[in-house]
């Protein structure tokens, strides 16, 4: 398919994002996303061909025009884009170069690792160079009896392999160890930078990646790469240098022979320049395969109550099989053109050794050689052949790494959309006023947030009702700045929330949420999440405070307790308790209730409602809820609608006013009186 | 801790705790709220229904007598026996067997899977066996060079 109808240089690009069964083509022009495109995970194959053509028309299109990256980056873009500036310069460096330069700060090992393996690379041509001189002058003659060979020489001659074997040993001992922690250094440094990176990027990146995506980038693509750099890399710069060593005792022995067992190398060239392509590809389809089969486990497993309940494991075997067929698609192909390939080179190594046979045969009959020098060309030449068959093994090896390093730097290329803390305001305790000022909020192309003003006091606690889809919670995220309003602004204690310390302002805040995420870890961890130093009597009066010691007490370890992954082994209104005290402990001066007792029955939220009375006192409190009963300590009630308040007052005000609170009041009464 | 506050054993054999305001409590139960990480110290005192009566912050600021007192209180219910060593640990057919010298003695139990050895802070473990029986290793740095190498193959 060509792609000249289309305007190219308006297009910034276009990915291809798989979520479990299905996927999806984005097409994204000026920062936004114009065109979508769903398809199912069996085509993924024909898209990834598609996009690699639409890649390579829109990349010759640009350098064309040659546009300034810098000005098709979208301006007052919203969410984490990839910088287009890096995109080009990563593909024209190519990932391989970016991954060496993680290698920056450790670069005596770097230059220890080369001159371990040169020397080891040398050492390992002594024995042949030995055993031709052995041939001729110790067991030709030694046969032939036409002269005296004394036995020591036989001793001198072995002595000097052994030798040359056991420092051969030595170096590459030394050589796999540096090299080996080398690699290590690179990975662990690349994993972390890449988990820092993640930590920066706002809830947008993570709303639309799939957690068993980014899982599999950190864990097995950075795997991949370390292997890649301890093993392949440095097996590849033995083998070019051992080329280079041998070819040169080649022509140094017989030019003539040396040509003759040069002859297969253009055409190994040639095969490796044709393979190497598509098995970049092959691999790139295979890293996303199993990226797709995570993100399938970290959604089946957690989930399995659901899975259970619905009766559905027959549906996510069969959901699992289907991505399981896919990576065993994509190996399937890389392994075709693979088993091709490897055995060609084996073919063509063979007919050059063929032809030095021959040549080596009418030159030793001729007397142009002896059979010593035969016998030491062709240990050489196998051992070149070797090389090349092992470089060409590398071939695959490389592109794994690369296409691997290509997700991993897909990652630490995206912006953050939210600034980074340097140089901005810090901000100690607050007095909690908080002033929305016009804000308006958009995600992606949606208006979420149409105008709000609203201004809190401090130690104030205001109820935000409305229906879903209101806007509430997209309202509290813009106070906890994990987005920042398209137009507006938010004012806390008179300052521009935009110029604060993102890390210092979130000091002030307590967040309880609908679904209190607890860590695996004890109770006492949980409880001290966000003040890692508490001792251990805060810990414990946070958890009286919010209702938590009886229960705590009551499991076998009390604080010690672990709580499982997610908190799974305790109950909804545990886990809340929990969360509350969690909050409790920061004492912060701005409270956010998101839906806190949604999920429990009326009695725990009873308990909870005890919890988080003691938990509001003195604090700006912005609290959503459904069940309006929760809401009866609230100073002012704000009623949301649409983006927009629609109503504000307090419950007796509202309920006169009978409009859209009195309308959800009367619904709530229907479904508790039924 | 307060002078008024005392802890005893009556005639039954049962802890009594005497509160700041001279209450008595019967038959009191101690609880440990941290007894992994902070066996000594915050031990709530718990009253048969389960409610809490009074908690004491750190057991050494007792006399000898309440010290006394409280530990048999806990040796009657409380059993998380230390590992000094693990001596083998041999595989089974439904999980792994292990053959442990504890300061209770050598012993041998069975745990099913790896999630039943848990971290607790940096080099602090806890054993769980398939009787939901804690062992205790209270920092793995001091165990012996082959009970930490058999450590190692399963956490």
């Amino acid at each position: 398919m060509s792609f000249s109808a289309w305007n190219l240089a308006e297009i910034d690009e276009m990915e291809l994002e798989e979520m479990g069964a299905t996927a999806s083509i984005h097409l994204i022009q000026e920062g936004v996303q114009s065109h979508a495109w769903r398809i199912t995970t069996g085509r993924v194959r024909e898209a990834d061909a598609f996009l690699g053509r639409f890649k390579d028309q829109h990349r010759s299109a640009r350098s064309d025009l040659k546009l300034d990256p810098e000005v098709l980056r979208p301006e007052g873009e919203d969410e984490e884009i990839v910088e287009g500036e890096s995109e080009v310069k990563g593909f024209m460096a190519g990932p391989m170069v970016r991954l060496f330069a993680f290698a920056k700060p450790w670069h005596r090992l770097m230059v220890l690792g080369f001159l371990l393996t040169l020397a080891s690379t040398a050492t390992s041509l002594i024995a042949p160079w030995l055993t031709m001189a052995l041939v001729d002058n110790v067991l030709i003659p030694l046969q032939s009896a036409t002269e005296e060979v004394h036995v020591n020489q036989v001793y001198k001659f072995m002595a000097q392999l052994a030798g040359a074997g056991v420092l051969t040993w030595v170096l590459n001992w030394a050589r796999t160890f540096v090299v080996a922690r080398l690699a290590e250094r690179v990975t662990s440094r690349m994993r972390r930078e890449t988990f820092e990176h993640l930590q920066r990027l706002s809830l947008t990146y993570f709303n639309r990646k799939r957690t068993g995506d980014l899982i599999s980038r950190i864990g097995s693509d950075t795997d991949h790469i370390s292997l890649f750099l301890s093993v392949n890399f440095i097996e590849f710069i033995c083998d070019v240098l051992q080329c280079v060593f041998l070819a040169v005792i080649l022509f140094w022995i017989n030019p003539l022979l040396a040509v003759a067992a040069m002859g297969p190398a253009p055409l190994v060239g040639w095969l490796v320049s044709k393979v190497r392509g598509h098995l970049r590809g092959g691999f790139a389809a295979a890293s996303r395969a199993w990226s797709a089969m995570n993100s399938v486990l970290s959604d089946t497993i957690p989930g399995v109550r659901v899975v259970k309940a619905f009766a559905q494991e027959q549906r996510e075997i069969e959901r699992f099989r289907a991505t399981d067929k896919h990576i065993f698609d994509t190996n399937d192909r890389v392994n075709r053109m693979w088993s091709f390939f490897t055995p060609m080179i084996e073919l063509l190594t063979d007919v050059g050794l063929l032809v030095v046979w021959a040549a080596g045969a009418w030159s030793v009959a001729h007397h142009h050689i002896t059979v010593g020098v035969l016998t030491g060309f062709v240990l050489y030449i196998q051992k070149l052949y070797g090389r090349v068959e092992s470089m060409s093994k590398f071939v695959a090896a490389a592109q794994r790494a690369s296409a691997s390093a290509h997700r991993v730097f897909e990652i630490l290329d995206v912006k953050p959309d939210m600034p980074v803390n340097q140089g901005m305001r810090k901000v100690g305790r607050l007095r909690g006023e908080i002033d929305f000022k016009g804000v308006k909020f958009r995600h992606g192309s949606r208006q979420v947030i149409k105008g709000i003003d609203l201004k809190i006091a401090p130690g104030e606690m205001i109820g935000l009702v409305g229906p879903s889809g209101a806007g509430k919670t997209t309202l509290v995220n813009l106070a906890c700045r994990f987005f920042d309003v398209s137009e507006g602004s938010i004012w806390v204690d008179g300052l521009d929330l935009r110029e604060l310390d993102v890390e210092d302002y979130r000091k002030n805040l307590g967040l309880v949420l609908q679904e209190p995420y607890l860590f695996y870890g004890t109770i006492a961890e949980n409880i001290a999440y966000g003040k890692p130093k508490a001792t251990k009597g805060e810990i414990i009066a946070a958890a009286r405070a919010a209702r938590a010691h009886d229960f705590i007490m009551r499991t076998v370890d009390g604080y010690d307790s672990m709580v499982g992954e997610r908190g799974h082994q305790l109950s909804g209104g545990e886990r809340q308790r929990i969360s509350i005290a969690r909050a409790l402990l920061i004492d912060p001066a701005i409270l956010i209730l998101d839906e806190a007792t949604s999920s429990v029955d009326t009695e725990t939220e009873r308990e909870i409602q005890a919890a988080l009375d003691y938990l509001v006192k003195g604090r700006t409190t912005i609290a959503i809820a459904h069940r309006l009963g929760t809401l009866r300590r609230a100073n002012r009630l704000i009623v949301m609608e649409d983006g927009r308040i629609v109503e504000t007052g307090t419950h007796d005000q509202l309920l006169n006013q009978s409009g859209t609170y009195a309308r959800l009041h009367e619904a709530m009464m229907e479904v508790t009186s039924q | 801790m307060n002078p008024a506050v005392d802890i005893l054993i009556d005639s039954d054999g049962r802890l009594v705790f005497i509160d700041e305001t001279g209450t008595r409590h019967e038959n009191v139960r101690p609880a440990r709220m941290f007894p992994l990480t902070d066996p000594e110290g915050w031990i709530s005192l718990q009253s048969p229904s389960g409610e809490e009566v009074g908690f004491i912050e750190n057991a050494k600021t007792l006399t000898r007598v309440q010290q006394v007192a409280l530990s048999d209180a806990f040796a009657k219910r409380d059993f998380v026996p230390v590992v000094r060593s693990i001596d083998r640990i041999s595989r089974a057919s439904d999980g792994h067997l292990w053959h442990v010298t504890t300061d209770r003695g050598p012993t041998i139990f069975r745990i099913e899977t790896d999630e039943s050895i848990q971290q607790l802070g940096a080099n602090r473990l806890v054993i769980i066996d398939d009787h939901n029986t804690r062992y205790l290793i209270p920092d793995i740095d001091k165990l012996d060079v082959e009970s930490r190498r058999r450590l190692e193959r399963y956490y």
